[in-house]
């Protein structure tokens, strides 16, 4: 069913798409409504598309889009053949477009004019206006009257969107004479009023919200337009504190502007300086159009800020001044406290008497008069303590030293103290300091912790009797301050200026009617943190092989800033670190199970609850070896030296005969042979020879020839030589049958003299030859010689060559001649001295062998060992 | 319940009659205290012998004197006397702009004090409605200005009117204090007695 509403919109349609014919003409399609639309959101909104001139489609060919979307067509109401409608609900706040839409698939002519076949609506969504509230106005002062500028203020309530913006007008209305009127979109604008403000005229104001959805006015106001002036506060203040009247000093000021413009009230405060509470005079006391006023019940001496502010219309703001009262008689005691400290070696206590002024000092003390009384009834007289009138500059009261004095462990004494300022003295305050070891008793449980920025104690009672108040003390280095609490406390905080990271020792004194009781105390920290700095860390001793001990230096108190909880011990070498906790009570610990010969780095780190600092690193090597380690080792090694030569010498001993058999075998004493005997006539001694060349062993021996005698004799000496011993020599026979196979002269060689023979028990003289002609200018025995052939019937080899090298060698020189000879046995006992010699003396016995031996050594030898012994050779004629 | 009605009414247009003759009073003396600090302006910004003009008598100028016996009479004597000023004013306003700088506070004095008189002119003229609402208030009658002047006449002329206004002003505050104890007391008897 359609209904006449609808209808009338198709009617309206028609009108306006007869009024629209061009825009017709191109357009198949047209809504109601056309233009842009402002919804509610929350609320329905109708439209209506309808077919004009064509045919092409019918309504049932038609949709709508609401932005990309299709509107359910449940949502759609079919008028007639040519024209819908639908209903959509308004919902989001976001502008969009609301499409009409023809789609008919087999019609070329709608495929190829979709833009004739659409036609849209804009929707614009937001929310009505919301009533202002809290208008508030104001017109200032500027200079000596009212400003033209009239500002109010409003709050806005309800929603806004963008696409619907509220604006707001003010509107002021100076009754029965002009209107004034401003719009804006914020909540504060401004009038100016022509020409004056219009003072003693009503004003009616009020605020409009209007926007696309509706408007509405706030409440309005109408008022005096003096109700809406603020003025400039009082000017010129001034307090007057005036010597008899301490408490109640007179406040003057100037109105800040002219009473004509109306009664001005005032409201007067004041408040010390530092506290945060005001002190407000009752409105009831203040008259209007003032321009002074009494204040009542201050404290004496004491600086105040006092302010005032005006009323024509709105408060005023604050002005004020600070003021002093004057001075008045002190009304309280002074605060008096003792100091006491042990004196080392004597029965005596050094104490100090201190004081604070009076709470209410009621001016600047000047001086305190005390009195030190021992017996109850001493009448001393008074002594005047001068006060140097400095002034704590954050509100703290002044501690003042009364006296020091050395007071007997055993003497009790009471203090009376009365502080004096400009206009009097206080009442009389006292102390009683009991006998040592005679106090009162102690509170008990005392606890003190950190909370909310202050230091928090709590006690129990003690149980003895006249208790009559508690003083809390706390003492940090040689800062000492107190403050008194009343004999019910049982729990306060220390109103005193702390600080943070500072240890305090805080005691409570039960105070029994002036006698001071014994303390209770505890340390405590405000406000804890990290220390300042580590311990400084050394080692207590050199380093050993696996171990060290590491000793550190407490911190220093004012750098801890906290308890210290533990220690920290950190150290690294060979690669790894270790670390170890210990208690803040150590303060050394040995690191063991060290790597020798290691180098250490090592720290301590040092906590508290609220961090650690660390100390500087410390660095140090172990030892290679751990003491007495070195010196164990080498007696070990002597003792086992000793040991072994001990054993030695022992085997030695008892092996002696074993041992001598070995090496020095038995060698048959050629004295007992029977060679003695055999030659009986011949002198068993052989002549001398007279040339010094052939002394010596044997007189074919030219080694022993020194060089001297051979240049002076003749250089051909030595061929001659050899030519006499090719000639004439006889060389001994050694050995047995062998040499005598060829027997021939033979002198033995033991010529030298019987010396050799006797000094050398050891000395073996196998043969004798001596030579039937001399050498060369050697004249021979002019007695004719026999022919001695002497022979040693021992068979052992040479063995004194091993004990006289010499011998030897000039045995080697004697039995070269005998290789001529060619005998085997003489030719085997020369290899084995040459082997000999020439393991001790190199090719020195070379020098002087024969060509022919010379060729059989260099078949042994290389030819090098030839040549080189040929030019030893050479020189060994030289002189040596 | 009529006759408690009756009172409550009374007491309300007391209250207004009051609050209006209050009101217009205290803006009398506000501007007879501007009036002042005005005079005072315009001495200061008018040169030499500034004293001199304010002494010298003026024909043209409104009289300050408040005619009437009866209450509605002195009412509107005075609304008719403000109005008569207020060409004059707009006359000595235009008079200085030629001879002041823009930026002469007596210019911006002049208009503010201007302002305010219409001010009282607007409170008393509702208040005689209220007070006497069949009896037509007088416009009063055109006012005579001055014949073009020099600027010698222009000065005297300025300073003259608002001299003569602040005792306009001075006659004003007397009549509205006595009014304000006769007509308001007088009324409020009368509303009772009905």
């Amino acid at each position: 069913m359609v209904s006449a509403g609808e209808m009338l919109v198709l009617a309206g349609l028609v009108l306006a798409v007869a009024a629209t014919r061009g825009f017709s003409q191109t357009n198949h399609l047209v809504t109601a409504p056309q233009t842009t639309q402002f919804l509610e959101i929350g609320s329905n909104f109708k439209a209506t598309c309808m077919i004009i001139n064509t045919t092409e489609v019918t309504a049932d060919d038609l949709y709508w889009k609401l932005s990309k979307t299709t509107v359910s067509k449940e949502l759609y109401t079919k008028l007639n053949e040519s024209a819908i409608s639908v209903t959509i609900p308004v919902t989001s706040g976001q502008s969009e477009w609301l499409l009409c839409r023809a789609e008919k698939g087999n019609s070329a002519y709608v495929s190829l004019n979709t833009g004739k076949f659409m036609y849209g609506v804009l929707l614009k969504k937001g929310y009505p206006p919301g009533k202002p509230e809290n208008v508030s106005c104001v017109a200032v002062q500027e200079k000596t009257t009212i400003s033209r500028i009239f500002r109010c203020d409003w709050a806005t309530v309800g929603r806004q969107t963008s696409d619907v913006p509220t604006k707001y007008t003010l509107n002021v209305v100076v009754i029965h004479i002009r209107n004034y009127s401003v719009s804006t979109e914020g909540t504060h604008t401004q009038v100016e009023f022509v020409d004056t403000y219009p003072h003693f005229m009503n004003l009616e104001i009020w605020v409009e919200a209007h926007n696309m959805l509706g408007k509405i006015e706030s409440e309005h106001i109408t008022q005096d337009a003096n109700s809406f002036v603020k003025t400039n506060p009082p000017s010129d203040i001034k307090v007057i504190s005036e010597k008899y009247f301490p408490t109640s000093p007179l406040m003057n000021w100037t109105q800040p502007i002219d009473k004509s413009y109306g009664k001005l009230k005032y409201e007067i405060r004041f408040c010390t300086i530092g506290s945060p509470n005001w002190t407000y005079v009752p409105k009831g006391d203040i008259a209007t159009d003032i321009q002074s006023f009494r204040l009542q019940s201050l404290q004496p001496y004491t600086e105040y800020i006092t302010q005032v502010r005006s009323q024509l219309g709105h408060w005023s703001d604050w002005s004020g001044t600070t003021m002093k009262t004057a001075e008045d008689r002190p009304t309280s005691k002074p605060d008096v406290w003792r100091i006491i400290a042990e004196v080392d070696g004597k029965n005596e206590r050094r104490v100090q008497f201190i004081s604070k002024d009076p709470v209410f000092a009621n001016g600047r003390i000047i001086t305190f008069d005390i009195k030190i009384q021992e017996q109850k009834n001493d009448n001393l007289q008074w002594d005047t303590i001068l006060v140097n009138g400095s002034e704590s500059s954050d509100g703290q009261r002044v501690i003042t030293v009364l006296k020091d004095m050395l007071l007997a462990d055993l003497r009790p004494v009471r203090l009376c103290v009365t502080a004096n300022n400009s206009v009097g003295t206080s009442p009389m305050a006292s102390l009683f300091i009991s006998a040592k070891g005679h106090e009162d008793p102690p509170v008990k449980g005392l606890k003190v912790w950190s909370a909310e920025g202050k230091l928090w104690l709590q006690w129990t009672p003690p149980n003895g009797p006249d208790l009559s108040e508690y003083v809390v003390e706390w003492v940090s280095g040689d800062q000492t301050d107190w403050q008194r609490e009343n004999k019910n406390t049982r729990l306060t905080a220390i109103k005193g200026n702390l600080e943070g990271f500072v240890r305090y020792t805080v005691s409570v004194y039960s105070i029994y009617s002036g006698r001071i009781g014994k303390p209770a105390s505890k340390e405590a920290y405000l406000k804890e943190g990290a220390p300042l700095e580590g311990p400084v860390v050394r080692l207590n001793d050199k380093p050993g092989r696996n171990e060290a001990e590491l000793g550190w230096v407490e911190i220093p108190l004012h750098r801890q800033r906290g308890f210290i909880v533990n220690y920290t011990i950190n150290y690294t070498g060979g690669g790894e670190t270790h670390e170890i906790t210990v208690p803040s009570n150590t303060i050394s610990y040995t690191l063991k199970s060290l790597s020798s010969n290691t180098k250490y780095d090592t720290w301590i780190n040092a906590s508290t609850v609220r961090g650690s600092a660390q100390s500087s690193t410390h660095s140090f090597t172990t030892l290679k070896y751990a003491p007495g380690e070195v010196e164990s080792i080498v007696v070990g090694v002597c003792l086992g030296f000793m040991f072994v030569v001990l054993m030695t010498m022992l085997l030695c001993l008892y092996k002696k005969d074993v041992i001598k058999e070995n090496l020095w075998p038995r060698i048959p004493n050629p004295g007992e042979s029977t060679i003695g005997n055999w030659s009986p006539d011949y002198p068993l001694k052989a002549e001398t020879p007279k040339e010094n060349c052939l002394s010596g062993i044997s007189v074919l021996d030219v080694d022993v020839c020194d060089g001297k005698s051979m240049f002076e004799e003749d250089k051909a000496c030595l061929p001659l030589k050899k030519d006499k011993y090719l000639s004439e020599e006889h060389s001994s026979g050694i050995g047995g049958s062998s040499c005598m196979s060829s027997p021939r002269q033979s002198v033995s060689d033991s010529d030298e003299g019987s010396d050799m023979a006797d000094t050398t028990a050891s000395t073996v003289q196998y043969s004798s030859v001596v030579a039937s002609n001399g050498y060369k200018g050697q004249t021979p025995n002019p007695h004719p010689q026999q022919a001695v052939f002497s022979r040693s019937e021992s068979t052992q080899p040479l063995l004194d060559s091993e004990e006289n090298p010499d011998m030897m060698i000039q045995e080697s020189s004697r039995q070269s001649q005998h290789f001529k000879q060619e005998n085997p046995a003489e030719i085997h006992l020369l290899e084995m001295d040459q082997q000999q010699q020439q393991q001790e003396e190199g090719v020195e016995s070379l020098d002087f062998c024969p060509l022919d031996e010379e060729s059989e050594q260099t078949k042994s030898s290389e030819g090098q060992s030839a040549a080189s012994s040929y030019m030893s050779q050479r020189e060994g004629y030289r002189p040596q | 319940m009529a006759f408690d009605s009756s009172r409550t009414v009374a007491a309300s247009r007391n209250q207004q009659c009051g609050d209006s003759v209050q009101k217009s009073l205290k803006l009398s003396r506000l501007l007879q205290k501007e009036s002042v600090d005005l005079i005072k302006t315009y001495k200061a910004s008018q040169g030499e012998m500034s004293e001199l003009f304010c002494k010298v008598s003026v024909n043209n100028v409104p009289d300050p004197n408040i005619s009437g016996l009866e209450p509605s009479e002195k009412i509107a004597s005075i609304y008719t006397h403000l109005q008569e000023f207020f060409p004059h004013f707009e006359w000595v306003y235009k008079q200085q702009t030629d001879l002041q700088l823009p930026t002469s506070p007596l210019l911006s004095d002049l208009r503010r004090f201007t302002a305010g008189s219409r001010n009282l002119a607007y409170l008393i003229k509702p208040f005689y409605q209220s007070l006497f609402p069949n009896v037509p208030l007088p416009e009063g009658g055109p006012t005579t200005l001055p014949p073009p002047q020099n600027v010698f006449q222009q000065k005297v002329y300025g300073c003259v009117v608002l001299k003569t206004f602040k005792e306009l002003l001075s006659n004003v505050s007397r009549e509205l204090r006595s009014l304000k104890s006769q007509v308001c007391r007088r009324r409020t008897h009368t509303n009772t007695l009905f």
